[in-house]
């Protein structure tokens, strides 16, 4: 058991003294960044980067990420605008996808309901073809999707992302109308890049940073960039110069809770506009190969409010979003057949009761001791029914160590009517053992409720 | 050749020194630590150290999170087995026999098959790993939507050998997972199905939640239900020495076998573990002389899943080092920490860092050493938990995965919908309805129908493509045969 103790008090030590590096005077003793999706991720990357940069160069002492993944971003932008009301040490990292998921998902809370601040970086797209392919350039390519649109499979990352949005644009400019697109979502980068990479779809259509190592090993050929002017450092031509006049990026950006005061806002503006113009911050964006497109201001919030008009217009066309299924990947029979299975399995099993006579065999099969202690029959399975509907209306409101103790107690006490004071015992020490475990040396977010000051 | 040995051996030089060899033993024990625990997975794991490591030199880092990740591996069999709670969807194939073990005292022997086997199995992937992995790379990019599908296929059939006493009771199980996996954002269209207009239910219902809530909340429940009517049975253990030479044995064969299953389908990306862990359970029931011990404690049951799910971890990191393709959730996150010390894991990173590829090769070796010796003595301890009081021991079960729930999107909702699964899987242990098929329902059923309609689009609804691919007409092939194979067998033996 020890050894498992030990090891997390290690990692405590060592986080401990990277933290304690940090210059003097910072501008926020603490900063939370929340980060909208799993880790691994554009926006986690964002976020973890952002930490990194505002410690190191003493913008904020401490600086925690939250990761709140789920519907690209949305249930992050919905506990955002719930739970941040007027926290003025708060931010989260938003972008494009968000904008695609509020128009797909026909989301309640929008990027109007928070406190922009800025725009930060932003990644062309890439569309690529794997040496193998017949489409030598963009030209081949433009003119073999114009003669039939459907037989050209485009590869890319999740519907209504980013991916998917320039399809639609390029379709759109070169005269095919965005429904007859045969969009290909894959799930993740990896997925997408495999299929790219083996010739599955005819084309892929992705960001440059996941392409980066495959152009350098010239494992693919790169029909366009979605940048405006061709890159420094990359013999790639631009879709515009080929006569597509598209300028397109996945941008990701920066938020504050709704309801600051204007004080607050200065602040985390301040903090985010001295971020930026750190030398820690340029490095950073050599690293991940992100472009430096910070703008701050009003001049940020009116190009939302252009971006949102753009994605609305060209997701409605796509058919995502919109009121009718797009025509080529439809979700088909597939679950209707499912529930059918569903219902016919059930009738059969309640129709033919005859089988039901073995409910449990293990217990003598085995031939084992028993405790016998005879009690009431429905006492058991009351008490740990209590004590789950307890954990669920405590977990929350009382915190995580109050509720799981209550918990442990109440399943215990089902098992077991002699030691209601060991139990109890047990229960508090379970308890405060794994908060302490995975809430303060994991850092896991576990609720601290009514004894956040105690622990 | 050659060039592949001396690289490997100033790999080891590297990985050799004190200090690293620190971070492997930090790597691996945190990671089994971690594995432990049901919902933390190893993705989290390396999500939350990497800050840590911001301060450490790319090497170590690398070496740590080598260790974290194959001792998560290692970490989720000890709770399948001993609590019949799988921390992570790689080892409920180890639980379904391995319980049954650890209930009749046999909990020893299997975490040490469980242990072998693994170490058996990551040692062989890893030399895999580090001879023939651009070949590997180069034939899993054959793999299509179409090949994809038909995989899938052949994974429903091990449903077949998961059903129980009776078909229906099976199916309908099978059929509530499937239900279960419609759930959410419809990701070829991004269109929300069966969502209710309830945002936390857009990304669908978690396998974890399910898996946590079917096991560890469900067997609770059932316990307390049983408890009322009889008295709680006890287990006393039989060995704390690990296997007899019997076991040793049984369990050999099955090692390898579910290497052999594990290492190909872990470079392909593919679910994870599931249909690797699934189909070595299957092969090893098929292959077995006595098919009516599995679900009753027979020890291949353990070795061959256990052996399938680290050979499949191994696998994960053939494309990931040598495309930087992230055909998992952790390797998304590899990828990630790459990226934050300026590495670019693709066609050119053995080229580039060799340094820091062939350091990393060698720590998996010494990563996979280290948690065999760590873990074989651990394994008599360990079988101990059986003999912890059950009102403690269940208390303590519903506390983490009341915890490993909740952490995983931070979402009262999904601690809610983890009590009600448990009481549906109580429910379903009441009245003998298998509980795996609903997991696999829900793991196999969103992926089959993603990649048929995939291949469905790019053919341009030609269904013939699922035929006229060799790769994905064989795998059809093989689950035709899996399904009729031994009711055709037995009839030609009467004949």
């Amino acid at each position: 058991m020890s050894s498992r103790l030990i090891v997390p008090s290690v990692i405590a030590v060592v986080l401990i003294a990277g933290v304690g590096r940090a210059s003097a005077q910072p501008a926020f003793e603490h900063l939370r960044l929340v980060a909208p999706a799993a880790p691994g991720g554009g926006w986690d990357q964002t976020a973890r980067a952002m930490q990194q940069v505002l410690q190191r160069a003493g913008i904020a002492r401490t600086v925690s990420v939250e990761n709140i993944p789920g519907a690209a971003g949305l249930i992050g932008l919905a506990r955002f605008i719930g739970a941040e009301q007027g926290n003025g040490d708060t931010l989260m990292a938003s972008g494009l996808i968000m904008l695609g998921a509020i128009v797909t998902q026909r989301s309640a809370v929008t990027l109007r309901d928070v406190t922009p601040i800025a725009r930060l970086t932003g990644e062309y797209e890439i569309l690529a073809v794997p040496i193998s392919s017949p489409f030598k350039t963009l030209e081949d390519f433009i003119g073999a999707f114009k003669a039939r649109p459907e037989s050209i499979s485009w590869g890319g990352g999740s519907a209504g992302g980013s991916d998917q949005i320039l399809a639609g644009l390029i379709a759109d400019k070169v005269g095919v109308d965005p429904r007859r697109v045969n969009y290909i979502a894959f799930s993740g980068g990896g997925e997408a890049l495999s299929a790219i990479l083996g010739g599955q779809v005819s084309v892929g259509i992705n960001g440059l940073a996941e392409f980066a190592a495959q152009i350098e090993a010239g494992s693919v050929r790169v029909l366009g960039i979605s940048s405006a002017e061709r890159l420094p450092g990359l013999n790639v031509p631009t879709l515009r110069e080929q006569g597509i006049d598209i300028e397109f990026e996945n941008w990701r950006a920066v938020v504050a809770p709704p309801g600051l005061t204007a004080g607050d806002r200065q602040r985390l503006e301040a903090a985010v506009d001295a971020m930026v113009r750190s030398e820690a911050w340029r490095e950073t964006l050599t690293r991940f190969r992100w472009i430096d497109r910070y703008l701050a201001g009003d001049a940020f919030v009116r190009f939302v409010d252009a971006e949102e008009a753009r994605v609305r217009d060209i997701l409605t066309r796509l058919g995502t979003g919109g009121e009718d299924a797009p025509t080529v990947s439809a979700a088909g029979p597939y679950p209707i057949i499912v529930l059918a299975g569903l219902s016919l399995c059930a009738l059969a099993v309640v129709v033919r009761r005859d089988k039901s006579q073995n409910p449990h065999p293990k217990s003598h099969a085995l031939g084992l001791g028993h405790w016998d202690l005879g009690c009431d029959r429905s006492r058991p399975i009351a008490l740990v029914a209590a004590g789950l509907v307890l954990d669920l209306v405590l977990a929350e409101r009382a915190g995580f160590v109050i509720a799981s103790a209550v918990l442990f107690w109440f399943v215990a006490r089902a098992f077991d009517p002699r030691h209601p004071l060991r139990d109890a015992a047990f229960a508090v020490t379970v308890s405060i053992g794994a908060y302490v475990l995975f809430g303060r040396v994991l850092d896991l977010p576990l609720p601290a409720g009514v004894l956040t000051g105690w622990l | 050749m050659t060039d592949i040995l001396s690289a490997l051996a100033s790999g080891f030089a590297g990985a050799l020194t004190l200090s690293n060899l620190g971070w492997a033993f930090l790597g691996v024990t945190l990671g089994t630590a971690v594995g432990v625990l049901p919902g933390i997975g190893p993705a989290l794991t390396v999500a939350v150290l990497l800050p840590v490591t911001f301060t450490l030199d790319p090497t170590s880092a690398f070496i740590m999170f080598g260790g974290i990740y194959y001792g998560a591996m290692y970490g989720g069999s000890t709770t399948s087995i001993l609590l019949n709670t799988p921390g992570e969807t790689g080892s409920i194939a180890t639980a379904i026999d391995g319980y049954m073990m650890a209930r009749q005292g046999r909990g020893a022997a299997a975490l040490t098959t469980a242990a072998v086997g693994s170490f058996v199995a990551g040692t062989l992937a890893t030399i895999a790993l580090t001879f023939f992995a651009p070949l590997l790379a180069s034939v899993a990019l054959r793999f299509g939507p179409a090949e994809y599908f038909a995989l899938t296929i052949l994974a429903f059939t091990t449903v077949s050998a998961l059903l129980g006493t009776s078909l229906v009771r099976g199916l309908l199980s099978l059929f509530l997972g499937l239900a279960l996996g419609l759930v959410g954002i419809d990701p070829l269209t991004g269109d929300a199905r069966f969502a209710f207009g309830i945002p936390q239910l857009l990304d669908g219902i978690d396998v974890v939640i399910l898996v946590i809530g079917l096991f560890a909340v469900g067997e609770t429940i059932y316990q307390a239900w049983h408890y009322g009517r009889e008295p709680l049975e006890m287990v006393e253990l039989h060995d704390f020495t690990g296997m007899s030479r019997e076991e040793w044995r049984r369990s050999w064969k099955p090692w390898l076998r579910g290497t052999a299953i594990g290492f190909p389908l872990g470079v392909l990306p593919c679910g994870g573990t599931v249909i690797p862990t699934f189909l070595s359970y299957l092969t090893e029931k098929r292959l077995s002389d006595t098919p009516e011990r599995f679900g009753q404690g027979a020890i291949e049951g353990v070795a061959g899943p256990e052996a399938a799910n680290n050979a499949a971890a191994a696998g994960v990191l053939v494309p990931l080092l040598t495309l930087g393709l992230p055909s998992s959730a952790t390797a998304a996150i590899m990828l990630a920490a790459f990226q934050q010390y300026g590495l670019q894991p693709g066609p050119l990173l053995f080229s580039s860092r060799p340094d820091l590829v062939w350091t990393l090769i060698a720590s998996l070796y010494v990563g996979n050493l280290m948690l065999l010796v760590l873990n074989l003595p651990l394994a008599g301890v360990w079988a101990r938990v059986m003999l912890v009081p059950r009102p403690l021991l269940f208390g303590g079960i519903l506390v983490l995965a009341s915890l490993g729930a909740y952490t995983l999107n931070r979402s009262m909702l999904d601690l809610a919908l983890l009590y009600v699964v448990g009481a549906v899987g109580c429910a379903m242990r009441v009245y003998d309805f298998p509980l795996v098929p609903a997991v696999l329902g829900l793991v196999l059923g969103p992926l089959t129908e993603q990649h048929f309609r995939r291949a469905v689009a790019i053919s341009e609804g030609d269904l013939s493509i699922f035929l006229t691919r060799p790769i994905s007409a064989v795998l059809l092939v093989a689950a035709v045969l899996v399904l009729t194979g031994p009711r055709f067998l037995r009839r030609y033996e009467r004949l």
